[in-house]
């Protein structure tokens, strides 16, 4: 077992030909990679493109669609909605969705719908519609016209309007995206695609999750990880912010007391 | 030039952030007012988020108010005395405040309280200070002479238990009007990121009937005391204080401030409250608008997780 192992490692570190070993050799098998593995976020941070290049394989040359699929940490998501009462605009109860990740990219090489079925497309999780973003505080179960077991939400049939209001703020922001023409083949079985960081792309461990459909069905998939992380300075502050906040809180107003009294001392008129 | 916020975790354009440092600082010294009611609002404007605003502009109140307080105090305009009473009322304030603010955040329900806040407070000391310092120059104009100066006391000042002497500010009144002050204004400045003397310095004119020189610095010196603890709070209870955000403001803000104190002298006093009281009200009315008008997007994104 473990000389198997180190035989895989051996070979994966040879550079060879970059065909991914597969059970069956007629079975069409995708690759793919990153122009960059780490984003920094360092003072000048604006944002990142990074490029997702890669290929697909396949002896019988079969259509073929590649799906990039790019999920950011989750980040809960604290929505509230406005209602009027009494002429004025209130915030109702807020409602906590779970589920949502802080960064979602769904890139294609034709839009998602004609890809893949519904039910394929939701298993999956590809597509803003198809993520898994749900409201478990709200949900509980009950038994409704003698079936058990049914999940119902205290939002009732609002339901769907919170859900898409999640989709459609982080997508305001960048956040969130979905491009029917994302990907592009620049040559025979040659993809590649872009990803767009905007300046609040959350911290952390992205997978980029790559998927080859023939008719309609994942017949392969490549899973890569991007890192974004504070460097330098950013990085220092916001650590000392975070793991030791009362001495961090203390130095920054024993600065700002000591500045403002600095300011006062060169402006004096003698 | 952008520059990215380490813990506000967007990117702010620098020279802009200390131009509106320069501009609060510069109101902040003339009228001897944190400014922090006019700063929020900018910041959460430009986009950075409300917590982090509220927070960081605590440091900068902070710097700027003692930039100018020290000017106050060489002129011996500040009461030692009085600032350390509102200061002590201030600190308790400070902490119901936040645990108010924390609670109605849990309910859902801070940013109406915040706007209801602005609206209010800023609607009403706005107007009652602009109908006010009106009046007095239109008095000035007709060359008609100053009302008598009402030099009597309101009887319940000095009708209240504990009392105490304020030499600087010739005062014999009960510490309870000064405490209660303090600790309203420190609850006010936890629920809406403010320093609070706008409301302080016409409540130490009209109610405990301060001379008017003692006012602006003592007021200053609470305002000091009263930030530099919430500052702190924020920092270690809600990591919500960005230093370099904090630092961009506060490079305007004590520049800013310097030229602000200078300038007061210039203008006639109540030309100098008419201009406060039309800022303040504008402030307060933009805020409440909110509340009126139909919001594009009827979903909020909350921030924190409560």
């Amino acid at each position: 077992m473990l000389g198997a192992v180190l035989a895989l490692a051996t070979t994966a570190a040879v550079p060879g030909p970059p065909l991914p070993p597969s059970p069956n050799p007629t079975a069409p098998v995708i690759s793919a990679a990153l122009t960059d593995t780490t984003v920094q976020v360092k003072s000048d941070f604006r944002g990142a493109r990074i490029v997702l290049y890669g290929a697909v394989f396949d002896s019988a040359a079969r259509p073929s669609d590649v799906v990039v699929l790019v999920r950011g940490p989750e980040q809960p998501v604290r929505l509230t909605r406005k209602q009027k009462v009494a002429g004025l605009w209130l915030n109702s109860r807020p409602v906590v969705f779970r589920g949502a990740p802080g960064f979602y990219r769904a890139a294609s090489n034709r839009p998602l719908d004609d890809i893949a079925t519904f039910g394929t497309l939701r298993r999956l999780g590809a597509g803003v519609d198809h993520l898994p973003i749900n409201a478990p505080a709200e949900q509980h179960i009950e038994t409704r016209y003698g079936v058990r077991d049914v999940v119902v939400s205290s939002l009732g049939p609002d339901y769907y309007d919170w859900r898409r209001a999640v989709v459609r703020i982080r997508e305001k922001s960048g956040l969130y995206h979905e491009d029917g023409q994302g990907v592009s083949f620049v040559d025979r079985g040659l993809f590649r695609a872009e990803i767009a960081l905007p300046t609040g792309a959350p911290t952390g461990v992205y997978q980029a999750q790559i998927l080859l459909f023939q008719d309609g069905k994942p017949v392969s998939s490549r899973q890569r990880t991007l890192t974004v992380e504070k460097v330098g300075l950013e990085r220092a502050l916001y650590v000392w912010a975070h793991d030791r906040p009362w001495s961090y809180g203390l130095a920054a107003m024993a600065f700002a007391l000591a500045a403002g009294w600095g300011a006062s001392a060169a402006f004096r008129r003698d | 030039m952008d520059i990215y916020l380490p813990i506000a975790e967007v990117a702010v354009n620098a020279p802009l952030i200390v131009l509106l440092g320069a501009v609060v600082g510069f109101i902040s010294g003339m009228f001897g007012i944190g400014g922090g009611f006019l700063m929020t609002p900018m910041l959460v404007f430009l986009g950075i988020p409300a917590p982090v605003a509220v927070a960081s502009m605590a440091n900068h109140v902070a710097a700027s108010s003692m930039s100018s307080v020290i000017a106050y105090s060489r002129r011996r305009a500040v009461d030692l005395r009085m600032g350390a009473v509102l200061a002590g009322g201030g600190i308790v304030g400070a902490f119901l405040g936040v645990e108010l603010f924390r609670w109605l955040r849990l309910m859902g329900q801070a940013d109406l309280v915040v706007s209801l806040s602005y609206l209010v407070f800023l609607g009403v000391i706005g107007g009652l200070m602009l109908m006010e310092s009106l009046s007095a120059i239109l008095r000035r104009r007709r060359n008609e002479p100053p009302p008598p100066r009402r030099d009597r006391r309101p009887v319940w000042l000095y009708g209240l238990p504990l009392k105490m002497r304020f030499p600087r500010s010739r005062l014999y009144i009960s510490v309870i009007p000064p405490v209660a002050l303090g600790i309203f204004v420190g609850v006010l400045s936890a629920i809406m990121g403010v320093g609070g003397g706008f409301i302080l310095v016409p409540a130490m004119v009209y109610v405990l009937r301060m001379p008017a020189g003692m006012v602006v610095g003592t007021s200053l010196l609470q305002i000091i005391i009263t930030t530099a603890l919430t500052g702190v709070l924020q920092a270690g209870r809600n990591q919500t204080v960005d230093i370099v955000l904090a630092t961009l403001l506060l490079v305007g803000g004590i520049v800013g401030a310097q030229f602000g104190a200078r300038a007061s002298s210039r203008f006639r006093a109540e030309e100098l409250r008419a201009i406060l009281a039309l800022i303040v009200l504008l402030v307060g009315l933009r805020m409440g608008l909110g509340l009126f008008l139909t919001p594009d997007e009827p979903f909020v994104l909350m921030s924190g997780m409560g």
